[in-house]
């Protein structure tokens, strides 16, 4: 279902699937380096001098899209469409024999849309005739629980046909009692036992996992990391998902273009901006971390709201034209300052086990009560983590997760490879 | 004895007032840039975490070494004239007077020097000499200064670099590991609670579950000991983590019905 104003390498799943081993984390200029280092240097520095966490904020007087808008040009991926793409990728990599074991091992970085699209695997059947029934696995109420009980609750699943799990961290807690049903299932998954299946895993919980079971070598694959090319291609691919049209988006600054990306073949030659490079790598190459930043940089000038607001086309017969704020201007969530370690406890129990609630994150970190609602409450001020309106499990917003990130790691904490 | 005395006599003649106050004034200013570089820079070092705490810590002798030895440089031109004859008289009695006056001052003082350079301790270490243990607060020119875990703060002189052993945790790194032992009755599931207690290692948030968890069993008179290692976060969160390895291992063998052994205590009526 290509749409004609997408380019020919536009795709849900820009690079495919990899083999773990070979993500690399998109270039950075030396710049950027430098630039980032001094950021965080000073921003942990800066504990105790400025008390008021500071949520996001534009530096610039430029307007922001509206919501309609931002979901024109810059909306959420199609998850079925994800869903679909990572099956024929790992068909690839079954007919290239880079995948050999019956069971597939999706690892993925936070905001990778690989969850959301995993869900979706087992409706997959109503939209294509082709497509295999796929059974979901969903986790049981209670994840505390000893080998034996564990055994026997993996002997209750249908390990046959085809079978799903989204995201292996729903079904542990970091507790003496809570490894059991995991580690049942990774030594079927290993021994061959498990049937044919597909196991998303978010990348911090797989870090926990590769500790715990240092043997268990399972040969994950991942997506592809989105270089600036990559991203670039994929941003267009979004901009086009909903009507077709494509977007031309220009620095606020000089004026250099963002989108389209380079075409060698374009009869119109433009000045391109680093701005998808610096994205690239301010969103370490993660879908939906990039698309967070990029929704939140894109300005429209004064008469473009106007049009918008008489509902008429923003600029051009075919295409979209809006602006894009340069990264520095943009003032991205900061970590809340603290002398205790709980906040980090929490951060890291959001991330390895891929969003929690309330009771659970006291029962995993050990922080009281009032002390866990006190730090969610600033941390929520502060942009970092929300409160999932319907699940009700808090998670680390997309925007805020490279800080949180860089900050666990220079708490000491282990963070993933990604 | 009395050509040194010559010699001294003639390389101090040339020295006027203004010289003098030039010298002071270069002095001052090196010990004023030492002091605010003490004071500060641990501070800065105590918001950062990790190995960048270390580094900068680290940086703080080798900073006022290279200081001391610019303002040396500076100093002796403006005050004699640097001949190798005005040389040899002022570190000749220089040499004689820390020989006889300093003797113990000046062993500290070499053994400073030699601190920075073989760093058997750095600041940021936890280190172990003559019983004391504690974390490296600073290293002075004589004397380094540890905080022990009740926040004492203990003055090791460097000479005791000589012929003392030194026991260093963790050396210059972030890795410290830590052991939680566990006394327990015999006649229990060796394997099982092994088990156990690597789950209690890897369920704590404070380990460094990248860092080897190991769990060693030893045969005693008195039943088993278990010695549960592994690596905190930070150095500094030491205690911390093994009492919570202590208290969630006691809590899980005892739900476990593993029984703890503890030794009788005489009292006296």
């Amino acid at each position: 279902m290509k749409d004609e104003n997408t380019t020919e390498h536009s795709h849900p799943l820009p690079g495919g699937l990899i083999p773990v081993d070979q993500w690399k984390q998109p270039e950075m200029s030396v710049q950027r380096t430098l630039k980032d280092a001094v950021r965080h240097l000073t921003a942990q520095l800066r504990a105790g001098i400025s008390p008021d966490e500071e949520p996001f904020q534009s530096l610039d007087d430029l307007p922001s899209l509206t919501d309609k808008q931002i979901q024109h040009i810059a909306p959420h991926p199609d998850s079925t469409a994800l869903a679909g793409a990572l099956l024929d990728s790992l068909q690839e990599l079954r007919q290239s024999e880079t995948l050999r074991r019956e069971v597939a091992v999706v690892v993925a970085p936070p905001f990778s849309g690989v969850r959301e699209a995993l869900v979706r695997l087992p409706g997959l059947g109503a939209v294509s005739a082709d497509a295999e029934s796929w059974d979901l696995i969903a986790p049981p109420d209670n994840l505390l629980m000893n080998r034996e009980e564990a055994r026997r609750w993996w002997d209750e699943q249908d390990l046959t046909g085809p079978w799903v799990i989204p995201e292996l961290a729903d079904f542990w807690l970091r507790h003496t009692s809570g490894f059991a049903l995991i580690s049942e299932l990774l030594g079927r998954i290993a021994s061959g036992q498990a049937g044919q299946g597909l196991v998303g895993c978010s990348s911090w919980c797989w870090q926990f996992w590769d500790s715990y079971l240092p043997d268990a070598h399972l040969g994950p694959v991942t997506p592809a990391p989105l270089d600036a090319e990559r991203l670039g291609q994929w941003l267009e691919y979004l901009a086009a998902s909903r009507d077709g049209r494509a977007i031309t988006a220009r620095m606020t600054d000089d004026g250099l273009y963002v989108l389209p990306v380079e075409n060698p073949q374009d009869a119109e030659k433009r000045k391109h901006s680093g701005f998808l490079r610096d994205l690239a790598t301010a969103s370490r190459g993660i879908p939906g971390v990039a698309l967070a930043i990029w929704q939140r940089s894109l300005r429209a000038r004064p008469e473009d709201e106007m049009e918008e607001d008489t509902g008429t086309q923003a600029r051009g017969p075919g295409g979209r034209n809006c602006w894009v704020v340069p990264l520095d201007q943009l003032s991205l969530p900061a970590m809340p300052q603290s002398s205790d370690r709980s906040i980090g406890f929490i951060l890291h129990a959001l991330l390895i086990h891929d969003g929690l609630d309330e009771e659970r994150i006291a029962l995993v970190t050990g922080v009281g009560k009032p002390e866990l609602q006190l730090a969610l409450s600033r941390l929520t001020r502060a942009d970092v983590v929300y409160e999932g309106e319907a699940s009700g499990r808090w998670h680390v917003t997309p925007l805020g997760y490279p800080m949180v990130r860089r900050h666990l790691q220079s708490w000491g904490y282990p963070v993933d490879g990604f | 004895m009395g050509d040194m005395g010559q010699g001294l006599q003639q390389a101090f003649s040339a020295i006027t007032w203004v010289a003098l106050v030039e010298a002071a004034l270069v002095v001052a200013a090196a010990v004023l840039l030492i002091f605010v570089i003490q004071k500060l820079v641990p501070k800065l070092a105590g918001k950062l975490g990790g190995k960048a705490r270390l580094y900068l810590l680290a940086s703080v002798p080798l900073a006022r070494l290279l200081i001391i030895v610019v303002t040396i440089i500076v100093v002796v031109p403006i005050l004699v004239e640097p001949s190798f004859e005005n040389m040899v008289a002022i570190f000749g009695a220089l040499g004689l007077a820390l020989g006889f006056a300093f003797k113990d001052y000046a062993n500290s003082l070499i053994a400073g020097i030699v601190t920075l350079y073989e760093m058997p301790y750095r600041p940021g270490d936890w280190i172990e000499v003559d019983g004391k243990y504690g974390e490296v607060r600073s290293i002075g020119t004589r004397a380094a200064e540890i905080v022990t875990p009740d926040d004492t703060v203990i003055i090791i002189p460097h000479g005791r670099l000589w012929n003392t052993l030194i026991a260093n945790g963790n050396d210059g790194s972030d890795n410290l590991m830590c052991v939680a032992e566990f006394h327990l009755a015999p006649n229990h599931d060796v394997r099982r609670v092994m088990a156990l207690l690597r789950d209690v290692a890897f369920a704590s948030p404070y380990t460094k579950t990248m860092k080897p968890v190991v769990v060693v069993v030893a045969n005693k008179t008195w039943g088993m000991t278990y010695r549960l290692k592994a690596y905190p976060l930070e150095p500094r969160d030491q205690f911390r983590f093994i009492s919570d390895l202590t208290a969630r291992g006691s809590e899980v063998l005892a739900a476990d019905g593993v029984q703890f052994v503890s030794v009788p205590v005489a009292t006296t009526a």
